[in-house]
């Protein structure tokens, strides 16, 4: 009888493990964060639209964006693609811009109208063409295009105070998982499962898109599909959200991780043998080589989660918005 | 005593008795999926018949009737995209079929406004139509003839990019329609008869290799649906893939139905389409028929569950379904799962009645246009909600510790450490 009474509370502990931890230690504050970087990123702007006056700015708020960016739950579901819409797989973001500054169209000088134009003339990434891309980047102080830069700083700012507060009210909604009154999780569980398809979703993304779309074919590969390569920052995001899915796992599991981190760990020790953190070289098969060998440590970190704090809470992870094509 | 906590362990742990087999519910699952790729069978030849008529004698009245071909195609093919994920087989097939978005300036001519190649394809204005010499990736192609075969292993995905769809139901819909130079306005594609005149009154030029494109492209189309025809039949290997292993085949189910619902139709089809404003982001876009891939998409996936299909004869194919066997385990859960395919296809019936009442889905994405975007996000919220409901089956049948081909998102949680 010993062992059957193991088994049950084996069983009965994980229910609606971690959620508050997760939640309060790490996603909240993490849309917070954001929510002041991309206001910092807006008054700088406002102050001088110039391309090196917003580049640091610009980084800092992509920075505080690895940390809650491939979650696509609550005010994310919808929230997220206009803050990054990556990738661009038909060039609508240098397309859709260019018309707009063409035509001097109106909505790119209102913040509040702009937040009906289309994806790919807003948020991270089309900042990021109007920064580093020199098909962009050479505008004057004064001109359409600086006031564009303010539009979409500002517009941006916007977004990321609106999902601040989303998600404070989504919080609630997941705390109160299984209670009377909560139609989006009928359980505890559903809950955890929820935050823990999450991380493992954006390791999936890290491997087969921040990762794979830059490697291509190894007779192909495609060094300007890799993300935000323009600015530098394809190994950077990589890292970033890598350690943003341990922290959000290991707020989950409320106990030790230890195969977790020292996975972690290797995944690092691999970035730092990468010469090129734009994946530039990917053409190089040496080069190229080191580029898979994190993809395969990106994998392996997820399987280690799935094992360590997976099987320990008896999850399995739901369907995912990568899941398709 | 001795016996009794293993016992009780053996009862807490057996199956319960269902008295609906899977295996039924399986074999039930498998003749849609064969009677759906012999309706998408027999309706695209009745598509290549009406091609061939076009192609012989081009006028308004032959365009008229092989464009209403088309259209007849495509709903017996949208109830079966259900079938892809959670199956390599199918999976692996589709894109010589279905392949979506596409830069079609690949095949034909197309407006000035086009963009023409762009950082992700050199091949995006190739147009093969115009172009019997050409060159691809650094190697000379001869395009002098336009058959299935140079279809089949040079054009499409050419240069290893997916958007060179060069084959399937939407490369036809551009030979038949053209651009829909119409943007958020009413209008679908506009391509004259006169396309596929040969001789002076030819309009687009090369009318003659326009039609042997179109020729060949449907063609091919035909033989790609024999394959799938086949691989649902008595001992094809999608049938097998799905009955060999019982839990297996199960998972594949609700991971067809789950992975179409959310990340595909809701999230790369419906809302990213929304977000953009871009009318070439429908799945139709050429023919403005996208409220019915839409519809008959969702309908794909309640078929599914029910275990019954409507052929294009008007005859039902039933039997044993998921629906039975989650009533076993869980009536309510049925009951919510019934409620929520419901919710999505009335949603999905709406945009497509408001598209039929001349409201055209490419109009609905236009910036700003708040009664287009609640129609689409009624169909986005209703899919994302079902997708819910069937994690929930999932768990409920206890099939979360099955692995399954094609979706990373139900995988294999016991994967060893390395």
């Amino acid at each position: 009888m010993r062992h059957l009474f193991l088994f049950a509370t084996l069983f009965a502990t994980p229910l609606s493990a971690g959620v508050p931890e997760a939640l309060d230690e790490v996603i909240l504050p993490g849309f917070s964060d954001f929510a002041e970087a991309t206001k910092a990123l807006s008054v700088a702007a406002q102050a001088d639209c110039t391309p090196e006056a917003i580049e640091a700015p610009w980084n800092a708020a992509f920075d505080a964006w690895t940390q809650i960016g491939d979650i696509r739950i609550g005010p994310s579901e919808t929230g997220a693609l206009s803050v990054a819409f990556w990738p661009d797989t038909r060039g609508f973001t240098p397309r859709v811009l260019g018309n707009l500054i063409e035509a001097r169209a109106e909505v790119g000088t209102d913040p509040e109208a702009f937040a009906e134009a289309s994806i790919a003339a807003r948020g991270l990434f089309a900042l990021e063409r109007m920064i580093y891309d020199a098909d962009f980047n050479a505008y004057a102080p004064g001109s359409y295009a600086c006031t564009l830069v303010r539009t979409i700083t500002a517009e941006l700012a916007g977004q990321g105070a609106a999902l601040d507060a989303g998600w404070d009210g989504f919080a609630r909604v997941m705390l109160s998982a299984g209670e009377d009154g909560n139609t989006l999780y009928l359980a505890p569980e559903e809950a955890t499962r929820a935050l823990y398809t999450q991380l493992l979703g954006s390791l999936e993304f890290t491997a087969d898109s921040r990762l794979g779309r830059p490697l291509g074919t190894f007779d192909r590969p495609r060094p300007t599909r890799a993300e935000a390569w323009r600015a530098g920052r394809p190994l950077r995001n990589v890292l970033l959200d890598a350690d943003a899915a341990v922290a959000q796992a290991r707020a989950l599991a409320g106990f030790d991780l230890p195969q977790t981190d020292a996975a972690l760990a290797r995944l690092h020790a691999a970035a730092d043998k990468i010469d090129d953190p734009s994946f530039q070289n990917v053409k190089d098969p040496a080069a190229r080589l080191r580029v898979e060998i994190l993809q395969q440590h990106v994998r392996a970190l997820s399987d280690t989660i799935e094992a360590e704090l997976g099987g320990a809470l008896g999850l399995t992870a739901g369907f995912n918005s990568q899941d398709g094509d | 005593m001795k016996f009794a906590p293993s016992t009780a362990l053996a009862v807490l742990i057996a199956s319960p008795a269902f008295a609906v087999e899977k295996a039924e519910v399986l074999t039930t699952y498998a003749d849609i999926a064969h009677a759906g790729y012999e309706d998408s069978l027999t309706t695209a030849q009745a598509l290549q018949s009406a091609v061939e008529a076009l192609i012989a004698d081009p006028s308004p009245d032959t365009l008229d009737a092989a464009r209403t071909a088309w259209l007849a195609a495509r709903d017996p093919y949208q109830q079966t995209e259900v079938f892809r994920f959670g199956n390599a087989i199918v999976d692996d097939w589709e894109g010589k079929v279905n392949a979506w978005p596409l830069d079609e300036g690949l095949m034909d001519y197309v407006s000035d406004d086009y963009e023409g190649p762009t950082d992700e394809n050199d091949y995006a204005a190739l147009n093969i139509i115009a172009n019997p010499q050409v060159t691809i990736a650094g190697r000379d192609v001869d395009a002098s003839k336009i058959t299935p075969e140079l279809i089949a292993d040079t054009l499409n995905e050419a240069d290893g990019v997916e958007s060179n769809v060069a084959r399937g139901y939407h490369a036809i819909e551009f030979l038949l329609w053209g651009q829909d130079l119409n943007g958020t306005g009413p209008g679908a594609g506009e391509r004259p008869y006169t396309d596929y005149v040969t001789g002076d009154d030819c309009t687009g030029g090369n009318c003659d290799r326009r039609g042997d494109y179109l020729k060949a492209a449907t063609d091919l189309l035909v033989s790609d649906l024999e394959e799938m025809v086949s691989a649902w039949g008595a001992d094809g290997d999608a049938r097998q893939t799905v009955t060999v292993d019982e839990d297996a085949g199960i998972t594949a189910m609700l991971t067809g139905m789950g992975s179409l619902s959310y990340g595909e139709q809701a999230g790369e089809r419906m809302r990213l389409g929304l977000m953009l404003n871009d009318p070439e982001e429908e799945h139709d876009c050429f023919s403005d028929n996208t409220h019915n891939s839409h519809f008959y998409d969702g309908k794909g996936i309640q078929n599914v569950y029910l275990g019954q299909y409507t052929r294009v004869d008007g005859s039902v194919v039933r039997g044993a379904s998921l629906s039975d066997l989650v009533t076993e385990a869980d009536p309510a859960l049925d009951a919510e799962m019934k409620a929520r395919l419901d919710t999505t296809m009335a949603a999905l019936g709406d945009i497509k009645a408001a598209a039929e009442g001349g409201f055209a889905y490419d109009q609905m994405l236009a910036p700003g246009d708040e009664k287009g975007e609640a129609l689409i996000m009624g169909g986005v919220d209703g899919l994302i909600d079902q997708t819910r409901t069937i994690e929930r089956i999932v768990t409920e049948l206890a099939l979360d510790d099955v692995a399954i081909e094609g979706s990373d998102s139900l995988d294999d949680p016991n994967a060893v450490f390395q």
